[in-house]
């Protein structure tokens, strides 16, 4: 294409550079996770002398790491089956539908994605303490609704409005009634944005670090931040430990990200939702 | 009476509204409602520590505190030297990132994915991280700083206000830059390739394209960037709550981690929840100026 | 997994208001349709046993100790069963998961292990149940310690050990304990006369905590003044409060008897300097003497004594009291098995064991009279005992975190040389006023 020469080469080098800069604490803290506890401390550098597992191992012997998974992966799992099951009959009326006040709530829910949470959090733990909700699951899916679910309708109706609409005018010229053409026609088509969005909204789910640590109580019921950002040892940070539990709580998300990147590069940039 | 066309709008209309109606009930129910709520709470006082209080109606008051609350002042000094210093950054590197991965070249999928991951994955694991490097004992940042003989002592990063910004600073640079980077190289894959032909064949150097041709149409996707970017730093909490809780004192602690501490730590429901109304009010006047911003690609999208 | 729809109904019904005492008979009831909805769902755990938790202190002897007598509970109550919770030993990040939990109305731990400030706070938030109920046998303790757990004339916690703050010394520096705070700025420039001798006068905890805080009650009350007047007013920027504090930098700034390092130590950092023979004097908790006794670890080892805290003119001579206390949780679903179990760990048979094992001071006086206590304690019991006696309680207030975090950072100011003890003082008891007042603590309504 356009430019050549050193230009491009020095462009090459910067773009290396930036591509060393994202990954090396990643590969950083995959040596120091193998690395022996008190090697860690004798001064950071260097290759270790000796590997071992034993981070790997004590996060699910001693601290019970299991638990902090499963109870994210239900919460997630949870809150994104239920956003995108609601989620979608919205995003369809408001992408395709002719109905007044649309643009209105387009407007709406694009304004609550960018709530802060800080900002609802009071009223949420008073209403979860009356309710009982504290420290249990449905206590933490029903707070994490207040992003996710915006969030899902925001990235879905760019989903829809890119299906072509011959498909539907068809259908109903076929005499199917609106909400055959919607489950037979329409949502089969938007199986990969829906795919997409389950993804997307999964991750935020995942990541959500303030209501999980606002609405949990105890290490049964902490999700994965949670439980990492409280790992103490008695007298310093189990370092080793500590890189060990993150590397495990990313490697799932990286991989859904590196096998979808391209999809979800679209999705976040036609959606524009918060990084 | 009996107009089909008319009938059918109107069957449309209740199918739609009934489609709507769920997800709508829940975001009124879940944001709306608590949001209503903390209004409320922030006019009253609301100790839980002190139920012998009651729950006092106290109009402004808890308002006229945070004015002259010295705290507050020093949080929403560093979520704005934060947000400053960060967005700044983040654009700079981002539009680069961006130039860059526009041209095609072999590995282009490479550097996408390597950015893609920090982007993924959660702030609190990226606050560790970055704390790990930062480490005085076991961190690499130190090591190398010693190593190199830039430092004779290796230094204590989170004990000094000033030296505690670097890694906060940086973990957030590394985190979200991809994010700007990629909404730019979306913006800058829409602009038409002939318009760069044309000013090639008049003779136009690199430069003059890049100010005349490609900063011009970027602007939305640069708008759009900038003010994520900005109401997403404004709202910190996971980065600095992991990397420095604050510290040392509260010379790190922003806005957020500040109203955080004062509804949990120190039980102030309605000075918390007045803190929260602040926060609100800020964002929400950012987000304006983003929907505004963003209105644009909208009405392109809208049938 | 517990939880499900059977334990929701009955949490769901209104919570306990404890203060109210013509809410008895009330909560009596619905205790009791409590535990009969509990009993037809299995509540009490799988073999029909009361479940209880404990939350406490339960690392190295201390968690033996735990250990042992909670055993022993169990064979004689087969009906509970006890559960250790592990909090951390941290008190400031103890104290800032029980407001977690307590706010957030769990019924877990049903019993907390709380520090002598902590009792009124919790009282007065509605979080532990009075003891009242109970009937507690209250001549045996001392009545510092029930009265720092009594609020508004209701018992809520057992005093289960006394801490008390003392001055170490080295036996094999000096020849006698010093009897005024001169004699003490002077034994310590004695003590670190000579070759080999240690380099530091007295070590003591100067961080910004609330360590701080029971350190300076004990020059204030050697000056002869206080924190707060019995009325709930601020007595702390007296003239002999900016004495006490002014002894307390001079030590640091002036003699530089005390190391500058102090302003950053806690308990244990003191200790280990002691222990390893660089201070002539360390004020400390009686937790200490084991350790400092034991020859692998200390280098003082039989070369030490305690003794109370000198007073200076006009004052005497003061001990801080702290120690922990046993409370039950308002919302705990077992509040009579708990209660069985706090007054088993805090009868005289228990405490002589914890202060065997542990070296923890009992708070009953009769154990004191047991001659099975001399032979576990390495400090003479008379002297003991007339220092737990004379303990000073630091102010019994619903507020005394909030206080106590205003004097701490005026009282660090000004041991760094930032602002003059005077000024420190003055801005410390206005902040404290201005809290008194905007709490309503003072006003009678909320004494009655």
């Amino acid at each position: 294409m356009k430019g050549g020469g050193w230009g491009r080469w020095a462009a090459a080098g910067a773009l290396a550079l930036l591509v060393a800069f994202a990954v090396f604490p990643f590969a950083w803290a995959l040596v120091a996770s193998v690395t022996p506890e008190a090697e860690l401390f004798e001064g950071g550098g260097g290759w270790p002398r000796r590997l071992t597992g034993d981070h790997y191992r004590a996060l699910f012997t001693e601290r019970d790491f299991w638990v902090p998974i499963r109870n994210s992966l239900v919460v997630a799992g949870a809150t994104t089956a239920f956003c995108v099951a609601v989620g979608s009959l919205a995003a369809y009326a408001l992408a395709r539908l002719r109905f007044r006040g649309k643009a209105a709530i387009l407007g709406f829910v694009l304004a609550v994605t960018m709530f802060p949470q800080i900002s609802i959090v009071s009223p949420l733990f008073l209403l979860l303490r009356e309710l009982r909700l504290i420290n249990t699951y449905p206590g933490l899916v029903l707070p994490y609704l207040t992003f996710a679910m915006p969030l899902t309708v925001w990235l879905l109706v760019g989903y829809f409005r890119q299906i072509p609409p011959d498909l539907e005018e068809a259908a109903r010229i076929d005499g199917a009634t609106r909400w055959q053409t919607f489950t037979r026609v329409v949502l089969p088509l938007a199986v990969p944005g829906l795919a997409t969005t389950a993804i997307l909204t999964f991750i935020y789910c995942w990541n959500e670090f303030l209501f999980a640590l606002s609405f949990t109580l105890g290490p049964e019921r902490h999700t994965v931040p949670v439980a990492i950002a409280l790992f103490r040892g008695q007298y310093q940070v189990p370092w080793g430990e500590v890189l060990a539990a993150s590397l495990v709580a990313t490697a799932p998300v990286a991989a859904v990200v590196l096998a979808f990147q391209r999809r979800i590069v679209q999705g976040l940039t036609s959606g524009a939702v918060k990084g | 009476m009996a107009d089909p066309r008319s009938d059918d709008l109107r069957a449309e209309r209740r199918f739609a509204w009934t489609l709507v109606a769920p997800a709508l009930a829940t975001i009124l129910l879940v944001a709306v409602f608590p949001l209503g709520w903390t209004v409320w709470e922030s006019l009253h006082r609301n100790d839980l520590r002190m139920p012998w209080l009651g729950k006092p109606f106290v109009g402004l008051g808890n308002y006229a505190e945070i004015l002259a609350d010295g705290r507050f002042r020093g949080a929403l000094g560093h979520t704005a030297l934060f947000t400053a210093l960060t967005v700044s950054l983040e654009m700079v590197l981002g539009l680069f990132l961006a130039l860059a991965m526009n041209r095609a070249f072999r590995g282009r999928g490479v550097v996408r994915a390597a950015i893609l991951v920090p982007w993924a994955i959660p702030t609190v694991v990226a606050a560790l991280l970055w704390r790990f490097l930062f480490d005085s004992e076991a961190g690499i940042v130190n090591a190398v700083l010693v190593g190199v003989g830039a430092v004779d002592e290796p230094p204590v990063w989170f004990i000094n206000a000033a030296t505690a910004w670097v890694p906060v600073v940086l973990a957030d640079v590394w985190k979200t830059t991809p994010f700007v980077a990629l909404l730019l190289l979306a913006g800058l894959q829409s602009i038409p390739t002939e318009l760069y032909e044309a000013a090639a064949v008049d003779g136009a150097g690199r430069w003059w394209q890049l100010r005349h041709i490609t900063l011009p149409l970027l602007r939305p996707a640069l708008l759009v960037a900038l003010i994520f970017r900005t109401l997403d730093a404004f709202r910190v909490f996971d980065l600095i709550y992991v990397l420095t809780g604050g510290g040392p004192g509260t010379s790190t602690e922003p806005v957020a981690l500040y109203t955080f501490n004062a509804l949990f730590q120190n039980l102030r429901f309605g000075y918390g929840a007045a803190l929260s109304v602040i926060v609100f009010g800020i964002t929400f006047a950012l987000a304006l100026l983003y929907i505004r911003g963003l209105g644009v690609s909208l009405s392109g999208e809208e049938r | 997994m517990r939880s499900g729809i059977c334990l929701a109904a009955p949490e769901g019904m209104p919570v306990p208001v404890p203060r109210t005492r013509t809410a008895l008979p009330a909560r009596r009831l619905l205790s009791g349709v409590l535990a009969l909805l509990l009993a037809a769902c299995g509540g009490g755990g799988a073999d029909g046993r009361v479940e209880i938790k404990i939350s406490g202190s339960a690392l190295g002897k201390e968690g033996e100790v735990l250990v042992r007598q909670i055993a022993r509970f169990e064979r004689t109550h087969p009906g509970i069963r006890v559960e250790i919770q592990r909090t951390p030993d941290d008190a400031t990040q103890r104290h800032q998961l029980y407001v977690q939990w307590l706010n957030a109305r769990v019924g877990t731990p049903d019993i907390l292990q709380l520090d002598v400030v902590w009792t009124p706070e919790f009282a007065a938030a509605g979080w532990i149940l009075p003891l009242d109920r109970f009937r507690p046998d209250r001549a045996d303790f001392f009545p510092a310690s029930l009265q720092a757990n009594t609020w508004r004339d209701t018992l809520y916690a057992l005093p289960w050990f006394m801490d008390v703050g003392m001055l170490y010394w080295r036996t094999d520096l000096l020849p006698a304990p010093p009897r005024t705070l001169d004699e003490l700025l002077l034994l310590a420039r004695r003590g670190r006369a000579g070759t080999g001798a240690p380099s530091r006068g007295i070590v003591w905890q100067g961080a910004r905590y609330e360590g701080l805080v029971t350190v300076f009650l004990e020059y204030l009350g050697g000056f002869g003044g206080r924190i707060l007047t019995p009325d709930a007013r601020v007595a702390v920027d007296s003239p002999e409060g900016v004495r006490a504090l002014t002894f307390m930098r001079d030590q640091v700034l002036r003699h530089g008897i005390a190391p500058r390092e102090v302003l950053t130590w806690h308990e244990e950092e003191t200790r280990f300097a002691f222990q390893n023979g660089t201070a002539v004097f360390m004020r400390n908790w009686p937790y200490a003497v084991a350790l400092l006794n034991d020859p692998a670890e200390s280098r003082v080892a039989g070369r030490f004594a305690v003794a109370p805290m000198p007073a200076g003119s006009g004052g005497r001579p003061t001990a801080t009291l702290g120690g922990a206390q046993l409370a039950v949780n308002a919302w705990s679903r077992h509040p009579e098995a708990a209660y069985r179990l706090i007054a088993f760990l805090t009868a005289p048979e228990q405490m002589l064991e914890r202060a065997a094992v542990v070296g923890q001071y009992p708070a009953r006086r009769s154990v004191y009279a047991d001659p099975r206590l001399q032979r576990s304690l390495p400090v003479p019991v008379a002297q003991v005992r007339a220092i737990v006696e004379a303990a000073t309680p630091r102010p019994v207030t619903p507020i005394y975190t909030q206080l106590s975090e205003v004097l701490q950072i005026h009282l660090h100011r000004a041991l760094v040389g930032q602002a003059a003890p005077e000024a420190a003082l003055r801005d410390a008891a206005r902040e404290m006023e201005r809290i008194i007042e905007s709490t309503g603590i003072r006003r009678p309504a909320a004494r009655g």
